[in-house]
């Protein structure tokens, strides 16, 4: 050991600490079959959403310059055939990736950074400041989702931020109340209580000490909250809210079910979409399961 | 997105380990929870009548859509529904009337709301309630043998099957339910009804009539408690899982148990509090459960009625099924925290 | 689960909102006041034209201000009363005297003083000035010994229905079962009806809330009739043994309208941001030449349409104006630029045209509807045509709810909407009135002489004379292209022809056969074995023997879809499998 190597000051010894956590958890995640499955399938669809452009030309999607006929059937030149409008459904539902994996991450965001931020004061603050929030959590989570979400919807207009704010201002609650408990646990621990009478601020305490341990918990809340907030989006086009101006997996159902694809017998139409949609979510749950396992040593035994 | 919606509220409902101050009595429990319970209802009371003054759309112009009609006509139906008066006044007149139970007029059928709610309601209690116990009892059964079977083949099969479930849309399901069973399929003629409540020429009172309205509910009761009974069996799973892992059970087990009874008799009924609390709060969920069921097997429920009164919009008609969907979760929370509360005495701590 | 054979059953797409005449809106509540009641005056089969009906004759006094119904006896209503020109009286009365009962029905009484009835069988009617519109009157006849006792402030919550028995009535087929808002109604048959027995024992609508479904039960036999359909449907069902699926015309047309110029009613100030570009008519009048009609049709309205010219759809041949060749707009980007040219919108150097002082145009915003699919396709291939004759345009979508708002706000450049036509022109007239303007006018449009025709055509009771000022004015608009007609959209529907039988189209030939004006075709439907030739009517839709290849498509689906969830959860199970080989390997 070389004397003159400066001692690690506080700051390098954390980060070191940090990778080393992170190293030890991807070891785990590793571990871990099913999720493992699940990063595979996002991967695929992570790769054709960023390679849109090179997979299906973008101009495919105008109506105005589709070249196909009505509901064709598959053939060699439209794979998936076409849809009503005469334009590729492989074309759509390559783009519809981007849509759809998008405001999915969008109104997670969202969704996260109000549900962190609540959660946090309100379990780490005392006083009305924290029953405030607490309550107004609490309200939040006896409002129906799905009509307030059509109602916001409705009210913003039909845009693709707009959707994701709207399923991000919706479901935020969950995410508030999951870190509210863990910062109240983690608020009763020694260190804190050291970090405390060594005379460090709540700023301090709460970036420093309390974010740092909850991280984790928020990481594997926010896949699983991806899932939920595409199945919105779905759900929300197919109900005629989307963004008019682009294809998304949701969207595109809404077209198939508006036409009456079933009757038609164009299943190239209804089913490819569908499909999309439950391997994504089921990608984003499996890799939120995982990681909820390796980051929660109690679930982790079992 | 229900179940999701849903699944997020179990985490509420353990929730209540305030843990300051000495343990409090469980009259004092109740009474917390009784008054959280009416703030909520007042919070809802106020959102409701502005978040949909606030939606776009005049009622008078919608209605008289596409044919030609005179300033006056228009001004004389706003003046009907008390849409031209100040909004202050309207919210008024909302407060004083929901208070005497009068949920005001739909301005689309010329009914009291009252009236179409109790209509329109128990095809939406019907759907949502078999469907709702039906996946309780089949997804408990499913996540308890599976927990105890954990890593066995039944696990796998049901955890595989139950998690592709629950990443799926429910009314794409649906769709292709109707597809396949009510169109027909190859030789097989379809084998359910494609839609609606009942056929024309049953009297939905006589007990023909009633069987018939239940063969139109089969499908799309199918359809929910597929969607429903998923997450219902992935949290009993990981519930009981938890409780297995429980040193009291090592306990019990080392006082000579046999495991049967430990399952019995430990395990089970405290595995059974979370999903409880799942099932109470999705009957809260009634109308954003039936919204798109309702709509894809044209069901007369209130998801429907709810969802089509948005396009006029119908404000009394919104106002009366928001508030009436979230009474019914405030109430079934609370009656949840309370099962939780008699149950666990740990959360009254 | 088929319905039983003497009952006629059709699936409607939306609910009947109230079988109170003064009460509802919609489509279905009309139709079923058409099967409940008659009208005085009726309407042809052929084109919608006056037709004998409780009326038998009728003839107006010299200077237009008295008309005169002869009324036909022996006309009963359902309890046995009889019923006279008294209830035809009262109705009217009871419309004229304002209040909620002149809501659905009071414009088609404008100008008409008082309704009476002298003795049973004559009703008169003193009019202020002369009423074009007359004699069509479509107001169901209600029977005054019920509707006394409904008081004018209990017209709104009196609901009409089955109470005990039915519902009085006096046409073809009387209310049985059903309330409004509920998902299924019943009809019986009136034996006695004047113009003779319906030929099945009852009508039964069902409501569908999505068009699939409906499709489906018309497939399987659970319905007879399915109307309100897509062109891709009928088609669909087309080739279906036992079912004839139609597209008929229906009076309705849509139309590209502009905002020309929104001013504020009361105080006549400019309102909004509408593009000054657009209050110019030579301008609007060149970008008809940039619409290719052809395309549109093909592409937004699946071949199932007309291309537009005026605001009167082809329908109704005797009021229409066809605008001669040298006016009539081509799909012409060349004419369309020299027009504007013309006018001083000159291509600038970046490609864009300028307004005539040199001013940048800015970009035009187009409005479509999120209702209809098609809407939104229109815009778009108008915004790329415009982008061809150096204009820029941009396409948004929105609810029809708040388009209307942001129409009587002004913020518009265009939009796209449509509007129905009645057999008498004089409301689609209104709709460019100076007066309409904040009301139903959504184009903005203001013409002196416009409104000088429109008055004397309301007012004129020689009907050659009249035609003549409606075409002057409909060329008028063509012109000033407030409105560039897009399309005369037609109606699909669908009959299992092997059940039922002799179904007249409305108008005669080409048109739909239900959801028409009056019931006729109610009383001429009968089951399919008993269909004869119709009673002599050569167009009816018959008893039908059409072959066609049993289509597997819907199998189809389900196969596919079976096998893409068998995936699925075979796919979830192997990856479970795989997570319990870790979870092994942990243990």
């Amino acid at each position: 050991m070389s004397t003159t190597s400066p001692p690690l000051s506080a700051r390098q010894i954390a980060r070191r600490r940090r990778t080393a956590a992170w190293r030890r958890n991807w070891a785990l995640f590793r571990g871990h079959r099913a999720g493992l499955v699940g990063l595979c399938i996002l991967a695929v669809f992570v790769v054709v959403a960023l390679a849109a452009p090179l997979l299906a030309d973008g101009e495919g999607l105008k109506v105005t310059k589709a070249t196909g006929g009505v509901l064709e059937s598959p053939s060699g030149e439209f794979w998936l055939g076409t849809d009503e409008s005469g334009r590729s459904v492989l074309t759509m539902l390559i783009w519809g990736t981007r849509i759809s994996l998008l405001v999915g991450l969008l109104a997670t965001a969202i969704s996260m950074v109000i549900g962190t931020v609540v959660g946090l004061v309100a379990g780490f603050f005392e006083g009305w400041t924290s029953r405030l929030l607490y309550r107004l959590t609490e309200w939040f989570l006896v409002i129906p989702f799905l009509p307030l979400a059509i109602i916001l919807a409705v009210v913003l207009g039909r845009s693709l931020l707009n959707i994701a704010i709207v399923i991000g201002v919706t479901s935020w609650p969950a995410t508030a109340l999951l870190i509210r408990s863990q910062t109240l646990s983690i608020k009763e621990r020694p260190y804190l209580e050291r970090a405390r009478v060594l005379g460090a601020g709540r700023w301090h305490q709460m970036t420093r000490h309390v974010l740092p341990n909850v991280m984790p918990m928020v990481f594997a809340n926010t896949t699983l909250t991806v899932a939920v907030a595409i199945l919105s989006e779905t759900t929300l086009s197919f109900l005629g809210l989307g963004d008019p101006g682009r294809v998304s997996w949701g969207s595109m159902l809404e077209g198939a079910f508006g036409v009456g694809a079933m009757t038609t017998g164009s299943w190239w139409y209804i089913v490819p979409p569908g499909i999309c949609v439950v391997l994504v979510v089921l990608a984003f749950t499996l890799i939120g399961q995982a990681l909820e396992e390796v980051f929660n040593p109690r679930l982790r035994e079992r | 997105m229900t179940t999701l919606a849903a699944a997020a509220g179990t985490e509420a409902a353990p929730e209540p380990a305030e843990a300051s101050g000495p343990r409090r009595s469980f009259g004092r429990y109740l009474a917390g929870k009784v008054l959280g319970a009416l703030g909520s209802l007042l919070f809802v009371l106020v959102v409701n009548f502005f978040l949909f003054r606030v939606l776009p759309g005049d009622p008078a112009r919608s209605l008289t859509r596409g044919r030609v009609v005179s300033k006056e006509q228009m001004d004389a139906f706003r003046e009907q529904y008390g849409l031209d008066q100040p909004l202050a006044q309207q919210f008024l007149t909302y407060l004083k009337n929901t208070a005497q139970g009068d949920l005001g007029v739909s301005i689309r059928y010329n009914v009291p709301v009252s009236e179409l709610i109790v209509d329109r309601m128990w095809p939406t209690i019907a759907l949502v309630g078999v469907s709702t116990l039906l996946a309780t009892v089949i997804g408990v059964y499913l996540g308890m043998v599976s927990a105890w079977r954990r890593g066995g083949g039944f696990d796998r099969f049901s955890t595989g099957i139950t998690l592709t479930l629950y990443s799926m849309p429910e009314w794409w399901l649906g769709l292709l339910l109707i597809a396949g069973l009510s169109v027909g399929f190859g030789p097989l003629p379809g084998i359910f009804p494609t839609g609606g409540l009942n056929s024309i020429d049953a009297d939905p009172s006589s007990l023909s009539g009633m069987l018939d309205s239940a063969w139109h509910l089969t499908l799309p009761v199918i359809t929910l408690t597929l969607a429903y009974l998923a997450e219902y069996s992935l949290i009993m799973r990981s519930s009981l899982l938890d409780e297995l892992g429980e040193n009291y059970l090592t306990t019990a087990r080392a006082k000579g148990l046999r495991d049967v009874e430990v399952r019995r008799r430990h395990a089970v009924p405290n595995a059974l509090l979370p999903t409880t609390t799942l099932a109470a709060l999705n009957i809260g969920f009634v109308v954003s459960g039936a919204i798109t069921i309702e709509t894809i097997f044209s069901i007369p429920g209130l998801g429907l009625l709810s969802y089509e009164a948005l396009s006029i919009p119908d404000y009394d008609v919104l106002q009366g099924t928001f508030l009436l969907a979230s009474g019914a979760v405030i109430v079934a929370n609370l009656v949840a925290n309370l099962i939780y509360g008699v149950l666990d005495p740990r959360v009254r701590t | 689960m088929a319905a039983d054979d003497d009952t006629f059953t059709v699936a409607i797409l939306d609910e009947v909102d109230s079988f109170n005449p003064f009460n509802g809106y919609q489509a279905a509540s009309y139709e079923a006041w058409a099967l409940m009641y008659d009208f005085m005056v009726g309407y042809t089969m052929e084109d919608m034209s006056p037709a004998p009906a409780l009326a038998t004759e009728w003839e107006t006094s010299d200077d237009g201000l008295t008309w005169t119904f002869d009324i036909r006896e022996g006309v009963t209503w359902s309890d046995g009363e009889p019923l006279t020109a008294h209830d035809i009286a009262y109705t009217y009365t009871r419309i004229l005297d304002g209040g909620p009962e002149a809501g659905n029905w009071g414009t088609y009484l404008t100008s008409v003083e008082t309704a009476t009835a002298p003795d049973d069988t004559t009703v008169v009617l003193e009019l202020e000035k002369p009423n074009a519109v007359l004699p069509l009157l479509p107001i169901p006849i209600l029977p005054e010994h019920v509707w006394k006792d409904v008081d004018e402030k209990d017209v709104k919550s009196y609901r009409n229905e089955p109470d005990g028995g039915p519902v009085v009535g006096s046409g073809p087929f009387r209310l049985v079962e059903g309330t409004a808002g509920g998902s299924s109604y019943v009809f019986e048959a009136n034996p006695g009806y004047w113009r003779g027995a319906p030929h099945v024992d009852r009508v039964a609508f069902v409501v569908y809330k999505s068009e699939d479904p409906a499709i489906q039960a018309i497939i399987k036999g659970e319905v007879d009739f399915v109307d309100d359909i897509t062109p891709i449907q009928v088609e669909s069902l087309q080739n279906r043994e036992g079912i004839h699926a139609q597209n008929g015309i229906s009076p309705y047309f849509e139309e590209i309208a502009f905002n020309v110029g929104a001013v504020d009613p009361e105080s006549g100030e400019p309102l909004g941001d509408g593009n000054p570009a657009l209050q110019d008519p030579a301008f609007r009048y060149a970008l008809g030449y940039a619409l290719d009609l052809d395309r549109i049709v093909e592409a937004a309205y699946q071949g199932a349409a007309e291309p537009g010219t005026t605001f009167i759809p082809s329908a109704y041949g005797s009021f229409r104006w066809e605008p001669p060749e040298d006016l009539a707009f081509t799909f012409d980007l060349d004419k369309a630029g020299e027009l504007l040219d013309e006018a001083g919108y000159t291509m600038g150097d970046d490609g864009l045209r300028t307004m005539p002082d040199g001013s940048p145009i800015g970009t035009l915003r187009l409005f479509a509807r999120s209702e209809e699919e098609r809407s939104q396709t229109v815009m778009e291939f108008f915004q790329e045509w415009l982008g061809e004759i150096g204009i820029e345009a941009e396409v948004s979508v929105m609810e029809s709810n708040q388009l209307t708002d942001v129409v009587l706000e002004g913020n518009f450049d265009a939009f796209h909407w449509g509007w129905f036509v009645e057999p008498d022109p004089d409301a689609i007239l209104s709709v460019f009135l100076c007066d309409a303007r904040g009301g139903s006018s959504d184009s903005w449009y203001c013409n002196e002489e416009y409104d000088r025709l429109y008055e004397s055509q309301n007012a004129e009771v020689d009907d050659a004379k009249r035609i003549e000022t409606i075409k002057q004015m409909q060329e008028i608009i063509y012109r000033d292209a407030p409105y560039l007609v897009v399309a005369y959209t037609t109606y699909g529907q669908a009959v299992r022809t092997d059940r039922f039988a002799c179904f007249q189209p409305q108008p005669d030939p080409g048109g739909v056969l239900l959801v028409q004006y009056g019931s006729f075709n109610y009383t001429l439907l009968r089951p399919a074995d008993e269909a004869g030739d119709c009673d002599g009517i050569e167009s009816a839709v018959g008893a039908s023997s059409t072959s066609g290849e049993d289509d597997e498509s819907s199998n189809t689906v389900l196969i596919i879809g079976g096998a893409a969830l068998a995936v699925l959860l075979v796919g979830g199970v192997v990856v479970a499998l795989r997570r319990r080989s870790t979870a092994d390997a942990r243990e």
